[in-house]
């Protein structure tokens, strides 16, 4: 019974934002219509095209690379940080079997790219050490570290929610974002281990056979 | 007996000098239009089990008044990219500084004292940054909104407690100007009663310490059983604000949400 009053009080908050949340929900449609670029793009990013954020990120290799650097073919990001014991391994594999189940072809012209929430433990040394434990192919996999205002932004454009406990693991919301070419959403995977096979038909769609 | 009294009045004296003093001292860090927060602790409304019950806070500066459409205006100005034709729908949706008359016009339906909404929460921290500034993390708004107006913590004033309930539970009409109320304890206007504000972490909402699915958590936060788990069943105006920040996505612009920003002390 306690509970009550605090049910309504959270309903009255969802219809409040209802129009708001549906309007959210068209914007995605829209998004995940407005893909389709092929190919290497030069010019000035599109206006949905993440690739806009100015903020620089550090590579497992030491390189510091802009998010613009990832530009030119399609990419499947996720977060994560390598100290994750539960969701993240469930995500690269996710990820890696999207990998496999594209064809050689296919797989040459897509990158697949993880961002640390962990910067503090992932230092670019760290992200090697993930990269070689994964296996995770080199050219194709990119591995990335930022400061954390720069992670927060990330996640902000990526719509992942994410939290430090107190014992410095990060709970978070495991959504596993398909790029085009021009770094535009057009794709979200949401949840762990589902169906991948959406995903690989998006992928196959923006690359070609 | 009459020495001792003296004494005890010096020392009482004593005190309210250093208190005022230690006061003065953050005070001098503290820029114009803002003031200081001493530092406190937080008490999140919903904690996993392996997390503290609270955590200090540490003492910042908090803006003593939303940012207004005036205030957004000199930004806009400033840094055209952000203007509301020119604003690239990454950053903001269809619906960013709807209210305004133009580009660089407010119009009757935005005055310039009002506070600004429609605003997404990278154009607030972008406005943040252009001033030196940034949002104020959840806990440091919860620390300085939980204030009453004659003490740090309001919720032992019960007209307090009741004017928040009724403002939580009253649909958003024409805004008025920031600065009309009263202040709370800390010298803060606006807190409540206006808009609701974008924080730093506002998507810190939503996720408990439980890194599963996030309908697992939707189910955990939103069945009535989410709520046992709660610090405060009592406390509805942040269940309310919990409630709206985990409804959020970082472009949306919403006709009753503002901001103000923070600094570090």
């Amino acid at each position: 019974m306690k509970a009550y009053p605090t049910l309504s009080v959270i309903s009255v908050v969802l219809a409040l934002s209802w129009p708001r949340l549906h309007a959210g929900e068209l914007t995605l449609t829209n998004r995940q219509h407005s893909c389709c670029s092929k190919g290497e793009s030069a010019g000035a990013f599109t206006d949905k095209s993440l690739y806009q954020v100015g903020s620089r990120w550090t590579t497992d290799a030491g390189k510091e690379i802009k998010l613009g650097a990832l530009r030119g073919r399609p990419q499947v990001v996720a977060m994560f940080f390598a100290n994750c014991q539960y969701a993240c391994p469930l995500i690269v594999n996710d990820m890696q079997q999207m990998e496999a189940a594209l064809t050689a072809a296919q797989r040459a012209r897509v990158g697949f790219t993880l961002v640390s929430f962990d910067p503090k433990r992932d230092t670019a040394e760290a992200l090697a050490e993930y990269r070689k434990v994964r296996n995770l192919a080199a050219g194709r996999w990119t591995l990335l570290r930022g400061e954390p205002d720069d992670v927060q932004e990330l996640a902000a454009l990526l719509g992942v929610r994410y939290k430090q406990d107190a014992r410095g693991q990060f709970a978070h919301s495991n959504v596993i974002t398909v790029l085009n070419a021009d770094g535009e959403i057009v794709r979200q995977q949401i949840g762990l281990s589902q169906d991948i096979q959406e995903t690989v038909r998006v992928l196959a769609r923006l690359v070609g056979d | 007996m009459k020495s001792n009294r003296i004494r005890f009045l010096l020392l009482l004296a004593t005190c309210w000098v250093c208190v005022s003093a230690a006061g003065a001292c953050a005070a001098s860090n503290v820029p114009p239009g803002m003031v200081a927060i001493t530092g406190g602790v937080f008490r999140p409304l919903f904690v996993s089990p392996t997390d503290p019950k609270q955590f200090p806070v540490p003492s910042f500066c908090l803006d003593a008044l939303p940012v207004t459409n005036g205030d957004f205006l000199e930004f806009v100005r400033a840094n055209p990219d952000w203007q509301r034709s020119r604003v690239k729908r990454l950053f903001a949706d269809e619906w960013y500084l709807k209210n305004w008359a133009g580009d660089v016009a407010l119009g009757t339906n935005a005055p310039p004292a009002a506070p600004v909404t429609f605003v997404s929460w990278f154009a607030a921290r972008a406005y943040a940054l252009w001033k030196g500034k940034r949002l104020p993390t959840t806990a440091e708004w919860e620390l300085a909104a939980a204030a009453g107006t004659t003490g740090p913590d309001g919720k032992q004033d019960t007209e307090f407690q009741r004017q928040l309930q009724s403002w939580y539970s009253s649909p958003s009409g024409k805004l008025g100007n920031v600065g009309a109320g009263h202040p709370n304890y800390w010298g803060v206007y606006d807190l409540h009663g206006l808009v609701w504000e974008w924080v730093a972490d506002f998507s810190t909402a939503m996720v408990t310490g439980d890194a599963r699915a996030d309908s697992e958590l939707d189910r955990r936060l939103f069945c009535g059983s989410g709520a046992v788990g709660a610090r405060d069943l009592t406390d509805y105006a942040a269940f309310m604000r919990y409630g709206f920040r985990s409804s959020l996505k970082a472009d949306y612009c919403i006709h009753n949400l503002g901001f103000r920003c923070a600094k570090d002390l």
